[in-house]
């Protein structure tokens, strides 16, 4: 396990070191947003390319999700996680109001093909 | 109490409850409640269920578990922070590894701010609406906000986010305590809601060709740079690339 900073040990040091390492490094990228985003219309043609690369940004954190999973997902075969999200995404594209459905079906079959298909 | 709001605002053709201009700003927050109720919340709430066994696993407080929840406010960093301390990593490892991982938000808030700006808003009012941009509150608010009377906008993205916000706390509290105990194709379930629950918010999201092709072109980048480019850097290569082609696909042929 990493270890406190000597100098900063202590019982604080759980929360500081969540401040500095994990909500500093996250919250910089909104603050300079708020920046950046002064002046900016809501039609730019700049703010339509910023969309497509924060839509496409969010999709391939999807897809880095599935081709090398964390944790206990790892035991379910890729396959099946592909097999559920495209179930999810079937459900949508069918009818883009059901997305409690959408949700339903993918985890339906990522659980059930974890129960029948995991090695182990 | 929603009855009333419900019967007076029937279902518009996209499916989502609309919200009358001559609302009080009490209602319209109710309203952003309800919306966030209706599912999202849940499934934010049920993604950082992990987070709580995470922190637990490395011998933090739970409080600071549920402090990551509601200050960082995004679930891919609050798992590199927990499983990097596991892992025994660097500390200048992990701030270069969220840095990177939550490069994403830059363009992120920067679409939706414009929605939500008021003439007279402070810097600081909107430095505190910045902080709720996480995929949900993002995904539905752009969906949601332009059906909504601009000076409504604020109310119902706070009583919506915070909504989250308050459904993930208690999750990754009950985590803190119960995950542990879970059978592995449950415990893989909740892991998968994530991944899961962005796509479904993308697809709903979907306006116009450029659309489309973001979301097909990210999807089929980001392996790809995974694989040639690698050490952190993949992630954001992926997004520029399938993102600018996509801009230039959604500028050649207007609205499909």
């Amino acid at each position: 396990m990493t270890q406190p900073i000597a100098m900063l040990d202590g019982p604080l040091w759980p929360y500081l070191a969540l401040m500095l390492f994990a909500v500093l490094p996250t919250e910089i990228w909104r603050w300079l947003a708020v920046g950046f985003s002064r002046g900016l219309s809501n039609d730019s043609p700049l703010l339509e390319w910023v969309r497509a690369v924060a839509t496409a940004l969010l999709a391939g954190i999807v897809a880095k999700l599935m081709v090398s999973p964390p944790g206990v997902l790892a035991a379910a075969p890729g396959w099946v996680r592909v097999a559920a999200l495209a179930a999810a995404a079937a459900v949508m594209l069918f009818d883009k109001r059901r997305m409690m459905l959408a949700v339903l079906a993918g985890e339906m079959i990522l659980i059930g093909g974890v129960w029948l298909f995991a090695a182990g | 109490m929603f009855r009333a709001g419900i019967l007076s605002n029937p279902l518009r053709p996209d499916g989502l409850m609309s919200v009358s201009a001559d609302w009080s700003w009490q209602r319209v927050a109710l309203a952003g409640m309800r919306d966030a109720l209706m599912l999202p919340a849940w499934i934010v709430g049920f993604g950082l269920i992990g987070i709580g066994s995470l922190a637990r696993d490395v011998g933090y407080p739970v409080d600071v578990a549920v402090l990551s929840t509601i200050l960082v406010w995004a679930g891919p960093s609050q798992v590199l922070f927990f499983a990097s301390i596991a892992a025994g990593a660097a500390w200048s490892a992990i701030v270069i590894a969220i840095a990177f991982a939550s490069l994403r938000f830059l363009p992120m808030t920067m679409a939706i701010l414009p929605l939500l700006r008021r003439p007279g808003q402070s810097i600081w009012q909107q430095l505190l609406l910045a902080h709720y941009v996480a995929v949900t509150a993002w995904s539905e608010g752009l969906r949601r906000l332009p059906g909504i009377a601009p000076h409504q906008r604020v109310a119902y993205f706070l009583g919506f986010a915070n909504t989250c916000m308050v459904v993930s706390s208690i999750g990754t509290f009950a985590g803190y305590y119960l995950l542990g105990a879970l059978p592995i194709p449950f415990a893989a379930g909740l892991l998968c809601l994530t991944p899961m629950f962005f796509l479904v918010s993308l697809i709903a999201g979907l306006r116009h060709r450029g659309d489309v092709a973001a979301l097909i072109l990210g999807l089929a980048f980001a392996p790809v740079c995974e694989h040639f480019i690698g050490g952190g850097f993949d992630l954001i290569v992926a997004g520029l690339a399938a993102g600018s082609l996509a801009f230039l696909i959604g500028r050649k042929r207007k609205p499909a």
